[in-house]
């Protein structure tokens, strides 16, 4: 019985050790912004259609931009899509 | 081992990159700018979203986070992230793995912010060979760019193309909530006009960017 208890205790105490840990992870989250724009994501995702805005990643621009990094000196390492109100930019994000 | 948290599916680049983020330690964070939450939208609130979303892509949240959280708690009454630390964590924890930041609509970041941005985004580039950034915008914010990140960026105008109008349009029509009153010559007429006259709008904007190019 001593032993089943003894159990008890050990896996309680683990609990809370795990519990405290995950509350420690989400106050540093929170500290670190509010903001969080997986709902904005999850929004536009519903909305683009398949492969509209597909040509992007066939273009020269963005290959070049997508494969280089890892330490190669590259100078694109920002690449800028611009066009006016409406054209869709937020879809091909 | 990383974890995916974060990194849902979303819109074209960002699945795109999700993808590579599968098959090798990669992260990937974004920030979608809103002209209605400029006010929330802080250039610290901004970077320390880029942050949080890579932190969460690791098992643990990295040790240089964890501490810098216990050094401002211990100040009086705790202290927020300050945007020197965000970028010093930010470059730290970047060099272990290969990182993209993905930012919609950067225009509709307030202009006194969007310099902060900007240049917080030059020092992150400056420090991490492994960080690739993406953007999109409205023209103007073009200017900006190459004037606070130099010759580190690059542009491509976007416009739908015809190909995208008509897939569009069929999907709508696909999905018409009032089949009813639709009809083939109707449907022809929607088919052929409106298309035209999207690539006619495209076509006068690239000029009228051309000319506003070879002026300036």
């Amino acid at each position: 019985m001593s032993h089943i208890i003894a159990n008890n205790n050990h896996s309680f105490n683990q609990f809370t050790i795990i519990n405290d840990a995950f509350d420690d992870e989400s106050k540093i989250y929170e500290w670190l912004s509010p903001l969080d724009p997986r709902v904005r994501h999850h929004d536009i995702r519903s909305q683009r259609m398949d492969s509209v805005g597909a040509w992007l990643l066939e273009t020269g621009e963005f290959k070049s931009w997508y494969a280089s990094g890892g330490g190669d000196e590259s100078n694109y390492a920002a690449l800028l899509c611009g066009g006016s109100p409406g054209v869709g930019k937020s879809y091909i994000t | 081992m990383a974890l995916l948290t974060g990194c849902e599916p979303s819109s074209l680049v960002i699945d795109k990159l999700c993808d590579e983020a599968i098959e090798r330690d990669t992260a990937v964070t974004c920030f979608y700018f809103d002209y209605a939450a400029r006010k929330e939208q802080s250039p610290t609130n901004m970077l320390g979203s880029l942050l949080r979303q890579l932190a969460s892509r690791f098992e643990q949240i990295p040790d240089v986070i964890a501490q810098e959280f216990r050094n401002q708690k211990k100040l009086i009454g705790g202290r927020g992230p300050q945007i020197s630390g965000i970028l010093n964590m930010f470059q730290t924890v970047a060099t272990t793995m290969r990182t993209f930041i993905c930012i919609d609509a950067l225009d509709e970041c307030a202009p006194e912010h969007r310099v902060v941005v900007l240049d917080s985004l030059a020092q992150i580039l400056r420090g991490s060979p492994n960080i690739r950034i993406f953007m999109t915008g409205r023209p103007h914010v073009r200017c900006e760019i190459e004037g606070r990140l130099g010759g580190a960026a690059i542009f491509i105008p976007v416009g739908p193309t015809e190909g995208d109008v008509l897939r569009y349009l069929r999907e709508r029509l696909r999905k018409d909530t009032m089949p009813g009153v639709m009809n083939s010559t109707l449907e022809a007429a929607i088919m052929k006009v409106i298309p035209e006259a999207s690539s006619e709008t495209y076509a006068e904007e690239r000029t009228m960017r051309k000319l506003l190019e070879s002026t300036f």
